[in-house]
């Protein structure tokens, strides 16, 4: 009796395990992954206070922010003097531990903002994806496997709005079109404007994965599996669903973790422009728009109250989070797609 | 004649890429601008009065909303086939509040678009200074720790934002004292008067020891730092390219026979492995021109130079209020212009170095993903 033969994904899986590097990635994006969707609310519950909480003691009378690992008191009521300015609370007043410092002069949580907006950004990212490969997979899809006008058509569309900058087309959409979908969201899980983002990165950048699903099928669609289903009398949409789209899966898998960061990145520039999610929700992009301003709205650098680490940690966070969903990708791609060496 | 008819179709291609762009620019502008908002200009019907007949006519014509719209498109392609990128204009009241439609001036971001090209042009040949030899180092040494090590260095630049590199760079460059970090000076150097006439008739001698900023040393420093921003986030991608193709090509016969005729590391790979390597940078350059002038937007923003990219934002997104029409197409037209003649350049190239271009035909040029969209 002979063994039945290993699956593409089990040997893909296998040859994932086996390299040191692939490994590695893994377990970085995964790990990425959980501290998103519960490092906010664990660092809530643990510190005894959200993200959204300002705190007159996290920054000092210039309005500059505290460091990492302060004790921010945290007294029953705020002790001003007769002049308006604040007390330094008596001794054995409770602090509450900030870890990563304050956010400015607000005084609010900058470890806690920064999980949160770790989660957003992730979600707006995924969100993205899904909604580009929602219209990619039908239109590229036709153009791919029907060709002749259809695939005119497509082409033509992708390669002209390829051609010009995306954010143009983001800036405009945002600013003009769907004004009215920026307040929708869900409690704190998904915020408001986060599910407008996700749905104007994914339309403008659906263009990619479509170009790259017409390209595969265009080389799949005369192969001898597919005349052979035909022969049969399969319909051209069974053809599709059961012998081409399982072979496009790899593919999009490894074009969907670069594509997760990159519209990471692009949460970032939109921060940058001033039309991402509104400045008070955390995101990656908009805890840095916050301390440099955007666009139109530069802030200029104050010595007295400029603090290195309200830059630095998003910044460490979006590299790092964008590098490893780019060796993730790198590590599918080697275990999905051995033959290809690039 | 093959080459002659290829760089035909292309040319042909680049044409209707333009055409389709200023009907989106149209389509884009009419879908925004429907309601003539006559209260922005006349302060009576600010304050509450019912806007007259002559007073919305006249807000119409100014957005354009009173004309056929097909009409419009070719009186435009005509005007821009003279160069021709239109007039803005504007409503001004007389005594009696009676509005007028004034010329408020040519539509001319030239400025712009030399600081644009500077920034492009100049940061282009910077990656290829890099990338050549980063991508020739770790090609010939794949799997070394140098190979590693420029691999990484390359993956975690391509990870940032240009905005984030930029700002970076900024404070770095901030610290050295003749490195300028923000403006733009022109490359060609302008004598200031030597005295100024003030409006109210008193002259002011300039003084001798005045040199406004211009010539090609001061353009050059200006640049710096944006050019080595966009350098910095674009070397990954050809560092990566000619990486691979120095591999492929090092163990081919004809380097093994350069080898046994006893030419030097240098010039094995100099003159032997990375021409090859040549081709698919040009084809990588042609392909990033559209996304490399997005990355200009946040580039240009950091650094304060403006140029068509801030040009761009502002009359796309960001400016309070109206959409100026022959701005938005200006812009649109000279992005574009810029898309194509890039690809055109790199066509011609192409046939240069690559005589059986018109035979692949179907070719596909399929855009790496890493490095992504801005």
């Amino acid at each position: 009796m002979p063994r039945r033969p290993v699956g593409p994904w089990r040997s893909g899986w296998r040859r994932l395990r086996r390299d040191r590097g692939s490994l590695t990635s893994l377990l970085a994006v995964s790990v990425i992954v959980l501290v998103a969707l519960f490092g906010g609310a664990t660092a809530t519950r643990v510190f005894g206070h959200n993200g959204d909480t300002p705190f007159l003691y996290a920054a000092n009378t210039d309005q500059k922010a505290v460091g990492p690992w302060s004790h921010v008191p945290t007294p029953k009521s705020p002790l001003f003097d007769a002049y308006g300015q604040l007390q330094t609370p008596p001794k054995g007043t409770k602090t509450t531990l900030f870890v990563l410092g304050s956010d400015g002069p607000l005084g609010r949580d900058e470890l806690i903002r920064l999980l949160d907006g770790l989660r957003t950004s992730l979600e707006v990212g995924v969100g993205a994806m899904l909604v580009s490969l929602l219209i990619a997979l039908p239109l590229g899809s036709l153009a791919g496997y029907f060709g002749g006008a259809i695939d005119a058509v497509v082409s033509q569309l992708t390669e002209t709005i390829m051609a010009f900058p995306l954010l143009l087309f983001l800036l405009f959409a945002n600013r003009y079109l769907i004004s009215d979908f920026r307040s929708v969201g869900w409690s704190w899980v998904v915020p408001d404007g986060a599910p407008a983002e996700a749905l104007l990165i994914g339309v403008f950048t659906a263009f990619y994965p479509t170009r790259l699903i017409r390209a595969e099928l265009f080389s799949l669609r005369h192969a001898e599996f597919v005349e052979a289903a035909h022969m049969v009398g399969a319909s051209n949409w069974r053809i599709l669903r059961r012998h081409l789209l399982p072979h496009l899966a790899p593919t999009l898998l490894v074009w969907g973790a670069i594509a997760v960061g990159t519209n990471i990145l692009a949460e970032v520039g939109l921060s940058f422009l001033g039309v991402g999610v509104q400045a008070s929700v955390p995101t990656l992009g908009s805890l840095l728009s916050t301390v440099w301003g955007t666009i139109f709205n530069p802030q200029t650098y104050n010595s007295q109250v400029y603090t290195p680490w309200q830059t630095v940690f998003p910044m460490v966070a979006i590299v790092v989070t964008v590098v490893s969903l780019n060796r993730f990708s790198e590590a599918l791609r080697r275990a999905m797609e051995p033959r290809e060496t690039r | 004649m093959r080459i002659a008819s290829y760089l035909l179709g292309r040319s042909v291609r680049g044409v209707l890429t333009l055409l389709t762009m200023i009907a989106i620019g149209f389509a884009l502008y009419f879908a925004v601008e429907r309601q003539p908002p006559v209260a922005d200009y006349f302060p009576t019907v600010q304050k509450g009065a019912p806007a007259t007949k002559q007073q919305t006519d006249l807000v119409r014509h100014l957005f354009y909303l009173d004309r056929s719209k097909v009409g419009m498109y070719f009186t435009y392609l005509g005007h821009l086939a003279e160069g021709d990128l239109g007039h803005t204009k504007a409503i001004t009241l007389d005594a009696a509040q009676n509005g007028h439609i004034v010329d408020a001036g040519p539509v001319a971001p030239y400025q712009a678009l030399r600081v644009t090209l500077s920034i492009l042009i100049g940061g282009a040949v910077l990656v290829l200074l890099l990338a050549l030899p980063l991508g020739a180092i770790s090609g010939t040494r794949i799997g070394s720790w140098t190979d590693r090590a420029i691999s990484f260095g390359a993956l975690v630049l391509v990870c940032t934002h240009p905005m984030m590199l930029g700002l970076i760079l900024k404070s770095v460059g901030g610290k050295v004292s003749w490195l300028p970090t923000s403006g733009y000076c022109t490359f060609l150097s302008h004598n200031p008067p030597s005295s100024v006439a003030l409006p109210n008739g008193t002259v002011l001698n300039v003084p001798p020891s005045y040199h406004p900023c211009g010539g090609p040393k001061d353009w050059a420093t200006h640049l710096i730092l944006p050019w080595l921003t966009f350098a910095l986030l674009f070397l990954a991608l050809y560092t990566r390219m000619i990486r691979a193709s120095v591999a492929e090509t090092i163990h081919e016969d004809f380097v093994r026979t350069a080898r046994a005729k006893g030419a030097s590391q240098m010039r094995v790979v100099g003159r032997h492995v990375l021409p090859s390597a040549g081709l698919r940078v040009l084809t990588m350059v042609g392909m990033e021109i559209g996304t490399a002038i997005g990355v200009c937007v946040y580039i240009e923003s950091a650094f304060g130079d403006g140029g068509l990219g801030s040009l761009a934002v502002n009359t796309l997104g960001g400016g309070l209020g109206a959409l100026n029409l022959p701005q938005v197409l200006a812009v649109i037209v000279l992005i574009t212009l810029i898309v194509i003649v890039g690809n055109l350049i790199v066509d011609m190239l192409y046939v240069f170095l690559d005589p059986r271009v018109g035979l692949q035909r179907g070719q596909q040029r399929t855009k790496s993903l890493v490095g992504g969209v801005f």
